[in-house]
């Protein structure tokens, strides 16, 4: 076991399953209090398709993904404030055209891609030097602006349209957090896969929900469980020889089903915030 | 009933609406420093319409909006923070991870602007807020553990928090048992003299307010009357506007059938 953290590749892994971990996480308190599971997980595909295109086109797949998945989360946001249509539909529609898009990418290459399906079902393990400092500067921008306007983005998540009367410019705060939600998709990317990188940002803030009535508290557990379960899952992956991303989301979900059996919330008595 | 000292809201043939559909129209009003005022009429009457004009949500179609100084004829207002508003009772999620004092915080997030935390002043405003609504003592309790009148209370801890000038109260007491509601009406009185507040109170509860506004503001997608309640609430004005959901008893007590309140 201690061997294994001798060996640079585990070194970078490591850094990268925490960055990742603690990313998801984070963005995952705003996701899951404001709501949107489903377009994280629709962004994760659009992401994908970028990452298609590119290869198909040769371009660089990092900002095609990051192209991609942020005209898509941008539409998602502006049709939810029009309120034309609900929001589980047009992400639906959306999620299956990008899919379509990313079949379509892979099916016009001249030969087999491995290094494509590599970002539909992720490697930590592998992840080089130079896409490590990717991950790192992202990491920083991500949790640096949710750091920055943490608090109105808390009350967007409790109440938009109080926010809104109150002061706090409620629909940049909205577009900023769908912003953010596309690039934490993209950083995980190569890590963990398009198909499981949503299930990293929603596990561990839906089990922490599960822990604690307080807001703060609520994003300590979650940035917890959420490196924590990373770190270890890439240990396991390691150790055990099988997939690093199944190993993570499997940990997590176990974890996630643990919290609900022991949930304060599901006792009779009401509790204290913490 | 105050005499009208700084006017504060000034609407000047302003309609509102969305393009085709005219919500409120015609409105010419002012509102003074101080003066505590309801608002009625019945559903669709714009009610809401004219709360979020107030707020600077919706810019006037025609005529002018002035608040504060500050002319509202486009939506880039920067007067909310010194309104502090409860929207109409929504269903809060009773697992929702906020606590009572983490949610009157929230009342300084508009005040306090983009780049700053909450500090200790902004933490001493927000429990005098709790204060001033009688619920220090739940200050840790989880939001989603308290009454609908509780929560209702925070709520208006946390307009107060703003420490704003106005409070704009949108259906204070529906779905309130009538204990509470006369509980929180009777809380909102009692801001109003205690912290000289101004207060604008949405309500279909005419008996509940009659006695404790200063004037009342009856729309009907116009302003149909307004002054004195005495003076407002005359039967051939409110049959005029609703019809034959109305019954006047022999105690005067005003009923709006529509809304069962007795």
């Amino acid at each position: 076991m201690l061997d294994l953290l001798t060996y640079d590749f585990m070194q970078r892994s490591l850094l990268a399953a925490a960055m990742v971990g603690g990313l998801c996480s984070l963005i995952g308190v705003f996701v899951v209090l404001r709501g949107l599971a489903f377009v994280g997980a629709g962004t994760a595909h659009a992401a994908f398709a970028g990452v298609a295109f590119a290869y198909l086109m040769g371009w660089p797949p990092l900002l095609l993904a990051i192209v991609f998945g942020l005209v898509t989360v941008w539409i998602t946001g502006w049709i939810e404030e029009k309120g034309t249509m609900k929001l589980d539909v047009s992400i639906g529609i959306l999620y299956t055209t990008t899919m379509a898009l990313a079949i379509l990418f892979i099916g016009l290459m001249k030969a087999y891609n491995a290094e494509v399906y590599g970002y539909l079902f992720g490697n930590v393990l592998s992840v080089t030097p130079e896409e490590l400092q990717v991950i790192g500067g992202l990491t920083i921008l991500v949790v640096g602006s949710l750091g920055l306007f943490s608090k109105e983005l808390y009350f967007i998540a409790f109440d938009q349209e109080m926010a809104e009367a109150s002061g706090v410019p409620a629909r940049k705060m909205f577009f900023l957090l769908l912003t953010l939600v596309a690039l934490t998709v993209v950083v995980s990317l190569k890590t963990v896969g398009a198909i499981l990188v949503f299930a990293m940002v929603l596990i561990p803030a839906s089990t922490a929900y599960q822990l604690t009535h307080s807001l703060s508290t609520l994003t300590w557990y979650s940035l917890m469980i959420g490196i924590g379960c990373s770190v270890t899952g890439v240990l396991l992956s390691a150790l055990w020889d099988i997939p690093s991303g199944p190993a993570i989301v499997l940990l997590s979900t176990l974890l996630f089903f643990i919290s609900i059996v022991l949930s304060p919330k599901r006792l009779r008595q009401p509790l204290a915030a913490n | 009933m105050s005499t009208l000292q700084q006017p504060i809201i000034r609407f000047d043939h302003a309609s509102f609406g969305f393009p085709g559909i005219v919500a409120l129209k015609d409105l010419t009003l002012t509102i003074g420093a101080g003066e505590f005022v309801g608002v009625i009429g019945p559903n669709g009457s714009g009610k809401t319409t004219l709360c979020k004009a107030v707020l600077g949500l919706m810019a006037p179609l025609e005529g002018h909006l002035h608040i504060f100084d500050c002319a509202c004829d486009e939506l880039r207002c920067h007067h909310r923070a010194k309104i502090g508003y409860l929207p109409q009772k929504g269903v809060v999620d009773r697992n929702f991870p906020v606590t009572v004092l983490e949610t009157v915080m929230m009342g300084r997030y508009g005040a306090m602007g983009l780049f700053k935390r909450p500090g200790t002043a902004d933490r001493r405003i927000a429990i005098e807020a709790l204060t001033h609504v009688g619920m220090e003592r739940h200050r840790d309790t989880a939001l989603g553990h308290l009454s609908g009148g509780q929560q209702q209370r925070v709520f208006i801890a946390r307009a107060l928090a703003q420490q704003p000038e106005v409070l704009l109260l949108d259906e204070p007491t529906t779905g309130l048992d009538i204990t509470t509601q006369y509980n929180v009406i009777e809380l909102v009185e009692h801001l109003h003299q205690e912290l000289g507040l101004t207060v604008l109170l949405v309500t279909h509860d005419i008996n509940m307010i009659r006695t404790r506004v200063d004037r009342l503001i009856l729309l009907k997608t116009r302003l149909y009357a307004a002054g004195p309640p005495a003076d407002v609430l005359r039967p051939e004005i409110l049959r005029e506007v609703y019809g034959k959901d109305l019954v006047i008893t022999e105690k005067d007590l005003i009923i709006v059938e529509d809304y069962h309140h007795h």
